[in-house]
């Protein structure tokens, strides 16, 4: 069946390098300007950001080399990685400096580590196992927690005394380390079906869900007459505003809701274009649900475009108070995170639609990436375990009791089960190669849900993270 | 008629104790505990907020059906019942298996197994003997002990490590229902409650969640309590000082702190919230004469309902403490129980005249009758009442949680991380006829890695043979499938 494809271009190997190499260079000189005014070089928030520009130089050579297929990038790539982990690994020790305790009081301070952890494991993929090209779903994941990050209050806050305990610590490090394992496994897991041959529209049927599951979850926030909804922001306490205690207050930004609504029906028409080839079991429909992505891909930065515009400027009125309030991104961190996120997993799939050859002759086999993918999740399961078995004690230390059944602990549960299923597909006949990895990617997904969706949708007592 | 009944109990075992099974019982349990956080649970939320949330009719299908409380339901009990079977029913189809690797290691590999067995290698020697104490001594250098083992007409040599790796899948599925008993016990006998103690009071009376109260055995007694603040005024610490008082005597005492519960006789009580009452503990005023010539201040402290006197003739009387004050028709109310807004009745008598005066403070128009009082006061420190809030909590199962989960976590240990290795060497005579050593390894998981070492093994004998070896004899390793044994 036809596909479009983009031609190779025959540039050489620097261009990209060296374009890449003078955006870091320039970001890296505003920011000393930056530094020489305020009179800090080394304080978190620049390393921090050094981080960002590093993880960011890393994403662009990734995708660099999915627009040219030249090998190189994914050497400087990583070298680009490198660097981002020694100024993440600056900024940790200076946190937890500056703040007395590993950071963990905060989502913050939990971004923080789960990024380290990241880059960290994703080095270790890359020189170990050697899947040298599993940076290009690691590296993603870290830029959109970073940029999370630079919109999140920073300032080291006393912890409450619920969270005065080693079991915090323990109980956190233990998350953050399993989530991470967890984050390589899928990257592991889409490389095996890569390589195992599954076909390229279910890529895209699956980017597509995703990207629709995620408009559907910001949908949430649609307002009846096409306003959207984003919690207000109090910009001298740098606090989101609460009518009472424990709730809210929401404004309606207008008209952003339609813009939404548009984008979601741009996500959503590849995967009705892939239903309906499958159904009337026609391959022509495929290339139109291939520039159906590319087009999303476009409306999709137009939406993230408008989101940041109009959140940074204006007042807008509410319906549970009088009167205007700003608002700002550090209001709607998940909003913006999703956003960015869905922009690259559909970037992620234009990478697999226009070098899939190349991916194929980069990555090991199917077989030993099967088997990479289970040593990843037998390190990742032994840590949920201990995580929820420490989250189970401090609760019991704390609250009086090991398990609450608050939608926290219980989507961890669930995250638990997930791949413990995984490991029982693995020595189920049959069920060991393909069928294994739809339960990894799985259970990412799960974990994505339980460490994002639980907070931004659903209520409890974990009201911290 | 008696056969299709064992054939069908055949059936039905087999169906319980396959992994299929196992992998469906997951999903079940995944997607109702999924429901259990979406759709608003009973006892949690306000039943306010569920019927501002779900329309009448749909309400009522979600109650009827459990999905309100769902994790207490009898059907979702009875899917755990059915997990914790099918896990029994696996392990005990398994375990005879496994025990019999376990107990009866094979230690003489017979001509068949021999050559079947996917890795292995033959090495050319000179000698029986020579053959096994070189083999002797690469196993020792690889730090695996080898054990001689007589057979018909030679000795062959059996090593193994971590025979315990066969039974370590059955540590985890115990040690998970272990777990579930001791959740299963907690639900049955334990139970939770609340205990609100104010300084110098104690209690036997624990305050459950339906409403009713239970008795203790003995009781608390709360000796003080007490909240330090950041400079930001964000709560760093809650104390209270607690005593056990059990059959008269003082048996205990602690000062407890959230994360750090005081425990006695298997009763856990735990710092869980602080406050004010509410009510007044303690007012400071000073009195001065509204006329005379004598205008000294005196400092008075009174309690609610003290009567204190300011001369031989007048008394002041705290008669009322109204924490958040409102006034409504000429009528001065309480809003609310928090001190935000506080407001002191106090009642000037004086006997001369038998006349009282109502001073308030502050000066509410229109009830206080401030101006007509002998004795200005003014307030100058009020302590109101504190209490401590302790969630008590009786958790009889919680062992077998705790000895649940440190077996699993061993038990995980040994699952992915410990191999159990065996290793034959065997002398055979070759296609030649010549003395041959047969190598031959299994690992139970890592194969990859395994591979690798069993490698290692073959050439490390090589190497423990070369003083002597034959100088034409070549050796030779091969594995069944016929390539080459490299590892990976």
């Amino acid at each position: 069946m036809a596909r479009a494809k983009v031609e190779q271009h025959p540039a050489t190997g620097m261009t990209l390098v060296v374009m890449v190499g003078l955006s870091i260079a320039f970001l890296l000189f505003i920011a000393f300007l930056n530094v020489v005014k305020s009179g800090n070089v080394l304080n978190e928030a620049n390393l921090l950001y050094a981080a960002l520009v590093f993880y960011a130089g890393a994403g662009a050579l990734y995708l660099g080399f999915g627009v040219t297929g030249t090998d190189s990038y994914i050497k400087f790539a990583s070298l680009s990685t490198w660097a981002g982990l020694i100024a993440n690994t600056g900024a940790v020790a200076h946190r937890w400096y500056e703040s007395g305790h590993p950071p963990f009081a905060s989502i913050y301070e939990m971004l923080l580590a789960f990024v380290w952890t990241l880059a960290a494991l994703t080095l270790i993929a890359e020189k170990r196992y050697g899947v040298k090209v599993i940076g290009t779903v690691t590296m993603p994941v870290a830029i959109v927690g970073v940029v999370l990050m630079q919109l999140l209050r920073s300032e080291v806050r006393p912890l409450v005394p619920a969270l005065q305990s080693t079991w915090l610590h323990v109980h956190v490090t233990l998350a953050m380390l399993a989530y991470a394992a967890c984050a390589l496994s899928f990257a592991l897991a889409m490389m095996f079906l890569i390589q195992d041959k599954m076909k390229t529209e279910i890529f895209l049927a699956a980017t597509s869900i995703f990207t629709v599951g995620i408009y559907a979850a910001i949908l949430t926030r649609f307002e009846r007459w096409g306003g959207f909804n984003v919690i207000a922001w109090d910009p001298e306490n740098k606090a989101e505003v609460f009518v009472s205690r424990g709730v809210r207050l929401f404004v309606t930004i207008p008209d952003l809701g339609w813009l939404m609504l548009l984008v979601f029906a741009a996500v959503a028409a590849p995967l009705v274009l892939y239903i309906l080839s499958r159904v009337k079991k026609n391959g022509n429909l495929l290339a139109i649900a291939d520039r159906a992505v590319f087009i999303s891909i476009l409306l999709q930065s137009l939406a993230l475009i408008f989101f940041l515009l109009r959140t940074r400027e204006g007042q807008y009125p509410s319906l549970d108070a009088e009167g205007l309030y700003p608002t700002s991104l550090a209001a709607s961190p998940f909003i913006l995170s999703a956003l960015v996120g869905g922009i690259f997993a559909n970037l992620l799939y234009l990478l697999l639609l226009w070098r899939r050859e190349d991916l194929e002759r980069l990555l090991p086999d199917a077989d030993a990436l099967d088997r990479i993918t289970y040593k990843t999740i037998c390190i990742a399961f032994p840590l949920l375990t201990l995580m929820i078995a420490a989250g189970a004690y401090w609760a019991n230390r704390a609250w009086g009791s090991y398990w609450n059944w608050d939608p926290k602990e219980t989507w961890a549960a669930i995250t638990w089960l997930v791949y413990a299923a995984y490991l029982h597909m693995r020595i189920t006949r049959g069920m060991r190669g393909r069928v294994a990895a739809y339960f990894a990617v799985g259970g990412f997904a799960v974990v994505m849900f339980t460490f994002f969706g639980v907070t931004y949708l659903l209520p409890g007592l974990h009201a911290y993270a | 008629m008696a056969l299709s009944l064992r054939s069908a109990y055949r059936k039905v075992w087999q169906t319980l104790s396959s992994i299929k099974t196992g992998v469906v019982l997951i999903i079940l349990v995944v997607i109702f505990s999924a429901a259990g956080t979406v759709i608003l649970q009973r006892p949690i939320t306000d039943p306010d907020d569920m019927q501002r949330a779900y329309s009448p009719a749909m309400l009522r299908f979600l109650d009827g059906v459990g999905l309100t409380d769902v994790f207490h339901t009898r059907w979702y009990i009875a899917l755990m019942f059915l997990v914790s079977l099918s896990i029994i029913a696996a392990s005990v189809e398994r375990f005879p298996n496994a025990w019999r690797y376990f107990a009866r290691p094979y230690k003489s590999p017979d001509a068949g197994f021999r050559k079947v067995l996917p890795t292995q290698a033959q090495i050319a020697i000179a000698g029986e003997e020579q053959g096994l104490s070189a083999a002797e001594r690469a196993l020792r250098h690889m730090g695996l002990k080898a054990e001689r083992i007589v057979r018909t007409d030679s000795f062959s040599l059996f090593s193994e490590r971590n025979r315990i790796s066969e039974m370590a899948v059955y540590i985890v599925h115990a040690s998970l229902l272990l777990i579930l008993l001791g959740y299963i016990a907690d639900s049955l006998y334990g139970w939770r409650g609340f205990l609100m103690l104010t300084p110098g009071n104690a209690s036997n009376q624990i305050e459950m969640k339906n409403g009713s109260s239970r008795t203790i055995p003995f009781s608390i007694r709360c000796d003080g309590t007490g909240e330090d603040t950041y400079t930001d005024g964000t709560p760093k610490r809650w104390w209270s000082k607690l005593a056990v008082v059990d059959g008269g005597r003082e048996v205990q005492s602690k000062e407890i702190v959230v994360n750090d519960p005081l425990v006695y006789h298997g009763l856990r009580f735990y710092q869980s919230t602080y406050g004010r009452t509410g009510k007044i503990d303690k007012l400071i005023l000073n009195a001065t004469p509204a006329s005379g010539t004598t205008r000294t201040t005196q400092e008075i402290t009174l309690s609610q309902n003290q009567t204190v006197a300011l001369d031989s003739d007048t008394t002041v009387t705290l008669a009322e403490f109204i924490p958040d004050y409102v006034v409504q028709d000429g009528r001065v109310y309480a809003r609310s129980n928090e001190v935000s807004n506080p407001a002191v009745h106090l009642i000037v008598t004086s006997k001369k005249t038998k006349s009282s005066v109502n001073f308030w403070l502050p000066e509410i128009p229109g009830i206080a009758e401030n101006a007509s009082s002998p004795y200005l006061l003014e307030p100058k420190d009020l302590k109101t009442g504190l209490y401590t809030g302790l969630q008590v909590s009786h958790e009889p199962g919680q062992w077998a949680v705790w000895a649940g989960v440190v077996l699993m976590a061993v038990g995980l240990t040994f699952v992915f991380y410990v191999v159990h290795m065996r290793f034959w060497v065997v002398p055979v005579l070759d296609a030649n006829g010549q003395t041959a050593l047969w190598v031959g390894g299994t690992a139970n998981r890592n194969r990859d890695a395994f591979e690798l070492k069993f490698k290692q093994l073959v050439e490390r004998i090589q190497k423990e043979l070369v003083p002597a070896v034959v100088a034409s004899a070549q050796p030779q390793a091969t594995s069944v499938s016929g390539t080459t044994i490299a590892g990976r």
